[in-house]
């Protein structure tokens, strides 16, 4: 079931310059932390002028996945919706 | 004996198959939206997934997974019935920009191989390799089909798989795109056409809808091979009554006749209501908004209009809207009347306009005006605005005596500035106060010129 959160979270990410890349790497919501695992898409939309990062994951044991909203114009990470994969 | 087709024509058989190599190739994404999505969330791959234009019972189905296709899910089917047929389908709403993103990455690789790519939709694409690097270097076309789907889940994700064709034309390329999905790569030549034509059917063919099959069929044609035997002049004498004919048997012996691009002729906005209303001054403001969108595509294009089409569908009275129930005595339709379509009654008009349509402000005075004109059947389930004869514009060239239109001209290409920077629907008319979402960001499967 997808379920909107819409939250502000904590995030660390990484940024590997062998692969120019930048991604998250554990995010911290509710008082837990979880290590992320396949990152499944990755885009970018505007708002704007304001540049928008949405990666859509799932955490390291696949139980759960998230899509992330990175805000450029103030480096702030919200956690838009989460799911377990099962239907509504 | 000779092919009574062709006999009854009085020609023989002159059209010879084009026996150059294969140059063409059609790439397809299987069921794009819906695998994008598997793509996304590892959690939902391998599951029945619907992508819905609304998530509730009548909403309908935009594209359904490999899964939920082979449970009898498919493009069209209402929610409801899909969750019925599959209590388990996971059910989720487009997400534009992000098969947005798809189609870029899509066409930049296939851009590495070749400048002469054409997207015909938001998952398709046609690829002519004549004079390309890979066939100056003598590298099948196999070969580097197989590359591009490397590519392809290198750029888009693992789990995307594409269908590739392989032909002399653009039919053809298709036609072979199509023989193995998911996922298949088919090459079709000189030498294999008729071995290929032997295992499709007539549907099967790009282009063939059920309407060409019955005239086919009603012709005595009642194979691909059929098809391809026939004269020209007897498919354009019994069959299509038209050049068509001469079109169809040039492309089932592999000569290019579809390497047309035609000129884009409407700018066009629909919005299925979710709850359905007569209530005018809300369809007003619906009006308004599609009048916003379809003005902003116009004057980004660098377009004006000279018409605008209203088309506003119905409930149909008493009935549940997901009945195929077809009622002869709403068939009748005329400029401004009332139509009957298969599922839903409609009123539509189109009026051209004295002054070319270019600001959100007239487009929407010109809407509103059929609007008022409107003759309600019922609620309203959808909405659509079309602006049609469309012209470059040039604002300059305007005389003096249009100095209003040049005014408004200047105001919405700043309230458009003022949108792109601060986010749609930044600066709107009074009308659209409080509408901001109320249209959702849509994706047309064919509509690829605003991507």
């Amino acid at each position: 079931m997808r379920e909107l959160i819409n939250e502000e979270v904590s995030v660390v990410s990484y940024f590997s310059a062998r692969k120019r890349l930048s991604l998250p790497h554990i995010v911290s919501w509710r008082n837990r932390e979880y290590a992320v695992g396949k990152i499944g898409f990755h885009h970018t939309i505007r708002d704007g002028d304001i540049l928008h990062h949405i990666y859509e994951l799932v955490d390291g044991e696949e139980h759960l996945w998230m899509r992330l909203n990175l805000d450029t114009s103030n480096l702030h990470w919200k956690l838009e919706a989460i799911s377990d994969g099962e239907s509504d | 004996m000779a092919n009574p087709i062709s006999a009854q024509s009085g020609q023989s058989l002159a059209m010879p198959i084009n026996r150059a190599e294969p140059h063409i190739m059609h790439i397809d994404l299987n069921s794009c939206f819906s695998t994008i999505e598997q793509q996304a969330n590892p959690l939902i791959r391998n599951k029945p997934v619907a992508v819905a234009a609304y998530k509730h019972d009548r909403g309908v189905v935009l594209a359904a997974s490999y899964e939920a296709k082979a449970m009898g899910i498919k493009l069209g089917t209402f929610v409801r019935d899909a969750r019925q047929i599959c209590p388990g389908i996971v059910v989720l709403m487009p997400d534009a920009a992000k098969y947005r993103e798809a189609h870029k990455r899509f066409r930049e690789v296939l851009l590495q191989y070749t400048s002469d790519v054409v997207p015909k939709s938001i998952d398709e694409f046609v690829i002519n390799f004549e004079g390309s690097d890979a066939l100056r270097q003598g590298r099948g076309l196999e070969v580097v089909g197989y590359e591009i789907k490397e590519q392809i889940k290198e750029h888009l994700g693992e789990y995307v798989t594409v269908n590739v064709g392989v032909g002399p034309n653009r039919f053809l390329a298709k036609l072979a795109a199509g023989l193995h999905k998911p996922d298949g790569l088919d090459v079709i030549t000189h030498e294999n056409l008729r071995d290929v034509l032997a295992t499709v059917g007539l549907r099967d063919l790009p282009g063939i809808n059920h309407r060409f099959e019955a005239r086919l069929r009603a012709a005595g044609i009642g194979s691909p091979l059929d098809f391809f035997d026939a004269d020209g002049k007897f498919l354009k004498n019994f069959v299509f009554y038209s050049k068509l004919g001469f079109y169809w048997q040039k492309r089932l012996h592999g000569w290019e006749v579809d390497n047309r691009e035609f000129a884009r002729k409407t700018i066009g906005h629909q919005y299925a209501l979710q709850n359905k209303t007569s209530d005018r001054d809300e369809l007003a403001r619906l009006v308004m908004k599609l009048s916003e969108k379809v003005g902003r595509r116009l004057r980004h294009a660098g377009l004006q209009a000279g018409g605008l089409h209203l088309s506003i569908r119905f409930v149909k009275p008493g009935e549940a809207e997901h009945t195929e129930q077809y009622h002869p005595d709403l068939s009748w339709h005329e400029k401004g009347g009332f139509s009957g379509h298969r599922r839903y009654l409609y009123w539509q008009e189109g009026h051209k306009t004295p002054h070319p349509l270019y600001a959100t402000q007239d487009i929407y005075v010109a809407a509103q005006r059929l609007l008022n004109k409107a003759v309600f059947a019922d609620r309203v389930s959808q909405l659509s605005v079309t602006l049609y004869d469309l012209q470059p514009t040039n604002p300059e060239q305007l005389g003096l005596f249009e100095e209003q239109t040049l005014r408004q001209k200047r105001l919405a290409t700043a309230a458009d500035a003022a949108n792109d920077r601060y986010g749609d629907f930044t600066v709107v008319p009074a009308i659209m106060a409080n509408m901001h979402k109320v249209i959702l960001d849509r994706v047309a499967f064919g509509g690829i010129r605003d991507l």
